[in-house]
């Protein structure tokens, strides 16, 4: 890819007219970060730029001394000859669609995005672009997902059920943003709540943006507890771990997209899978994408080739970002 | 429906063994017998034969998730399910629905056969609107007949057995062979006394254990009645005490119909008695391979032409009933001993044999003579307990099979297609090659089973890195992996390139220590049938008239 405003390199995503990079990788001068998953910040760049609230974020990830300055959503920036802006992408809290104007001319990088209603973060906002660069996790018409309540009702509802069987609930979520927004949705009436000690970190700087989360405790290595009837959040890392054996009697689920196929949870031996995504669904990325009027459209992340297809039959001027990192599926 | 949907998705996602017993056994409790008779008969492997074809489904789909079939057709692959895959797009607009399994069934699912695709299309449109969410998949699995749900069907007995308070072997029995919903009913199964003998159905099959440790261990060799393991296809031959006769497949099939000149043995058969054995192909000089058998299965009603030409001998092995009396429960030397009776009254000219014992002094000695396993065209040996009963199932102790090694050689994965069930979503299908006389990879065979779950993924990860083509469901990929292959012979085959094909290849091991240079060459794979470079049969090399390769 190679265009007036932005072109591929090495290292990732790359602006002449600015002199940054988007989401690089290896060591640049000036990144701009879309949000603090580790796949998109990653340390080691000499100086960074993020959205206001993902900035203590990726802090966490990249190094309390690492220099981060931040930009309120909206709000336009002129670097060297180009004009950036952040836009929420509904993904994670602080996680942003980076606007790039050069001569006139814009293109959206949206990172990862979802349209779908999140309590735990700022909701997506749509940007009219000429050019969208579109993360594509979820790109088959086998995912649609269903509104969070009816999820945080499942979860809840078994979370209630194990209890009645007076068995811990272990529920596998990624640390940093799932985690949180399954936490969100728990009625802490049921019982007490535990976290997994990669989780806490990231739970005051949620508390800090304002979002309420239920009072948790941290598992400490080494003390004991009494998890029957409680609900325990954890990273799907330490499944199979030395960690998870304390929990040989809990039920165990997943949330993530991938749930949407049985095979996928099978294959894990879990007891539930609830499909609760950070990304967009099938609906979401085919709206999104038309909604921001873009003239040209380039897919990264995942299997963008249905995706590509459809929307070349549909008319439009779409294809796969080659050479950009195309990510593992089993990340979310 | 609603309570059939709820079974479903317990048993799908409880994965305790006894768990799911617990939950059948409450839905048979609980559910209305015109219900109940179904789920029996589905879980006993029956399918709705007919009702649409899977081209047909994609197409629907299609129309009605307003998406072109190519698109489908990923998310089929995706998914690795097709009931899965209409499930999740036919998007379910009802919350209800009051109809029962039965009703359902009759309403939506029969009435799919023998319609016109324009019919069938609109009446699968109305089911759909008419399906909840959660009765879905349940639906469309009965629809394209993938049903199982993790239910053996010895488990299903064991349920049934404790619902009925009745043994799961007279059970077993009951639901064998070939039945509709319209002929047997719940009571019937269940009943606590009542006997079926009369209507000829099978018993369940004794089966074999792998034999893994050492033959010493299973202690002194006079206790074990040992006999070749016959290559053919494992069989029960019995004649009703009103006088009809019925041979059973394995797998509970009737298939007298492809076998009518066993079927010449009925009256020469006492009535009430039932013959446990296997069903070779048998010329006049004796044992022929399996691929001449093959020649003879799924054919009803052959000609007499290839009846002669392709002649099959039924090689009895146990004796489970006579003149209406069960003998299960007879030690494996009375049984034997009443076999060899029966048998020594028959006529000379009937296809039916005795499967011959093998004695020997010592453990050792037997091991010497299970080498001509290979020349004999038999798999090695079976080890039977004498005093041993007839059990139902595999019960570990009774039976085992102690085949001979299989031969192995190193391969490289050429390509991997997604896999199915549990594997969905992972690369977990092989093809697997190995180095021609011009220095290209060539495959041989295709593998599925063999590595564990963690390999699976590592494997999967790998391929994910690497394809390099797409080839339909299947991408090819860097060749980098080599796998140990174990497989238990060598056929021509015109399917692939090499010119030959493996007989039940599976991955024996991965051999991270070893590079694609070090896999194995045609030639190897040739010599172990003895074929030279040509892919011609060389000097020494055993094949029959008919220009078939023999296997061992």
């Amino acid at each position: 890819m190679k265009n007036e405003v932005l072109e591929l390199r090495r290292e990732g995503i790359f602006c002449p007219a600015g002199g940054f990079y988007i989401d690089p990788r290896g060591k640049v001068d000036r990144a701009l970060i879309t949000h603090a998953h580790s796949d998109h910040g990653r340390p080691g760049h000499n100086s960074y730029l993020c959205s206001d609230t993902c900035k203590s974020l990726l802090k966490i990830r990249i190094g309390k001394d690492a220099v981060v300055e931040s930009l309120p959503f909206g709000e336009k920036i002129k670097i060297g000859n180009s004009l950036v802006s952040f836009h929420p992408a509904g993904h994670i809290l602080g996680s942003a669609q980076i606007r790039v104007e050069v001569n006139g001319r814009v293109w959206v990088v949206s990172g990862d995005y979802k349209p779908q209603e999140d309590q735990t973060c700022e909701p997506f906002e749509l940007v009219k672009c000429n050019g969208f660069i579109t993360e594509c996790t979820f790109g088959l018409p086998v995912y649609r997902w269903l509104p969070e309540e009816k999820i945080h009702q499942q979860i809840n509802e078994w979370w209630l059920e194990n209890k009645q069987d007076d068995k811990p609930s272990l529920l596998f979520s990624y640390s940093l943003g799932k985690a949180q927004r399954v936490l969100a949705g728990l009625r802490k009436e049921i019982g007490s709540i535990y976290v997994h000690s990669a989780v806490y970190p990231f739970l005051e700087h949620y508390e800090q943006a304002g979002i309420k989360l239920p009072q948790v405790m941290k598992i400490e290595r080494g003390k004991e507890y009494d998890f029957n009837g409680s609900i325990i959040i954890a990273p799907p890392a330490v499944e199979d771990s030395t960690w998870t054996r304390k929990f040989r009697s809990a039920r165990k689920g997943f949330a993530s997209g991938w749930m949407a196929i049985r095979g996928a949870r099978r294959r894990r031996n879990l007891d539930r899978g609830f499909i609760l995504s950070d990304h967009a669904d099938w609906n979401g990325l085919i709206d999104v994408i038309k909604g921001t009027g873009a003239e040209e459209i380039k897919v990264t992340h995942g299997n963008g080739d249905a995706l590509t297809r459809y929307l070349g039959e549909q008319g439009m001027n779409c294809s796969i970002l080659s050479g950009a990192s195309i990510r593992g599926e089993e990340e979310e | 429906m609603r309570e059939f949907a709820a079974l479903f998705h317990d048993l799908d996602s409880l994965t305790k063994t006894n768990d799911r017993l617990d939950r059948l056994v409450q839905y048979f409790k609980d559910a209305p017998g015109e219900d109940s008779i179904w789920v029996c008969w589905f879980l006993s492997g029956n399918r709705i034969k007919g009702a649409v074809k899977t081209g047909e489904l994609r197409n629907f789909i299609a129309a009605r998730a307003n998406l072109p079939v190519w698109l489908i057709e990923e998310c089929h692959d995706r998914v690795g399910d097709l009931a899965e895959t209409i499930s999740l797009l036919a998007g379910s607009k009802s919350k209800k629905s009051n109809l029962g399994l039965n009703d359902t069934i009759r309403k939506y699912l029969l009435p799919l056969r023998g319609q016109d695709t324009q019919e069938r299309k609109v009446l699968l449109e109305r089911t759909w609107d008419h399906l909840s969410a959660d009765e879905m998949l349940p639906f469309h699995k009965l629809l394209t007949g993938g049903f199982r749900m993790g239910v053996s069907k010895g488990n299903l007995c064991k349920a049934l057995a404790r619902v009925g308070n009745v043994e799961p072997a007279v059970i077993s029995q009951r639901i064998a062979g070939n039945w509709t919903c319209d002929d047997l009913t719940m009571q019937e199964i269940l009943n606590p006394v009542g006997e079926n003998e009369g209507r000829g159905k099978p018993f369940p099959f004794c089966l074999a254990s792998p034999l893994q440790e050492d033959p010493g261990t299973l202690g002194e060799v006079v206790d074990w009645q040992v006999e070749w393991k016959w290559d053919g296809i494992r069989a029960q031959l019995l004649t009703t005490t009103a006088g009809g006769g019925m041979l059973w497949s394995r797998g509970e099939e009737s298939i007298a119909e492809s076998f009518p000149e066993l079927l010449e043995c009925i009256p020469y058969l006492p009535a009430g008695t039932c013959l446990d054995g296997e069903i070779l192909a048998w010329g006049r000089e004796g044992l022929r391979s399996f691929s001449r058998l093959q020649k003879r299965l799924g054919r009803k009603n052959p000609s007499s032409t290839i009846q002669k030409k392709e002649p099959v001998c039924f090689q009895a092995y146990d004796l489970l009933r006579m003149n209406g009396e069960d003998l299960r429960s007879l030690s494996m030397l009375e049984r034997r001993a009443k076999l060899e009776f029966l048998m020594q009254g028959l006529p000379e000219h009937l296809p039916l044999r005795i499967s011959p014992e093998v004695n020997e002094k010592t453990w050792s000695d037997l091991g010497k003579r299970r080498e001509e396993s290979r020349e004999r065209g038999v798999e090695g040996f079976m080890l039977k307990r004498k005093n041993s009963k007839y059990e139902s199932g595999r019960i570990k102790g009774a039976w085992y099979k102690w085949k001979v090694d299989p031969f192995l050689a190193d391969m490289v994965v050429v390509s991997a297609q997604l896999g199915h069930g549990k594997r969905a979503n992972l690369y977990s299908d092989y093809s697997l090659a190995v180095w021609n006389e011009s220095g290209e990879l060539v495959t041989v065979a295709k593998a599925y089973s063999g590595l564990t779950n963690e390999e699976i993924e590592k494997v999967d990860k790998f391929v994910r890195k690497n394809i390099t083509g797409k080839f339909g469901p299947v991408r090819s990929v860097k060749p980098k992996l080599v796998f140990e292959i174990a497989f238990e012979g060598v056929q021509a085959s015109g399917r692939h390139k090499s010119g030959v094909a493996l007989r039940f290849p599976r991955i024996h091991r991965w051999r991270n220590d070893k590079k694609i240079e070090d896999a194995d060459h045609l030639s190897t794979i040739r010599g172990f049938a003895g074929m030279n470079e040509k892919g011609k049969l060389g000097d020494g090399t055993k094949i029959d008239s008919a220009g078939n390769l023999l296997l061992f």
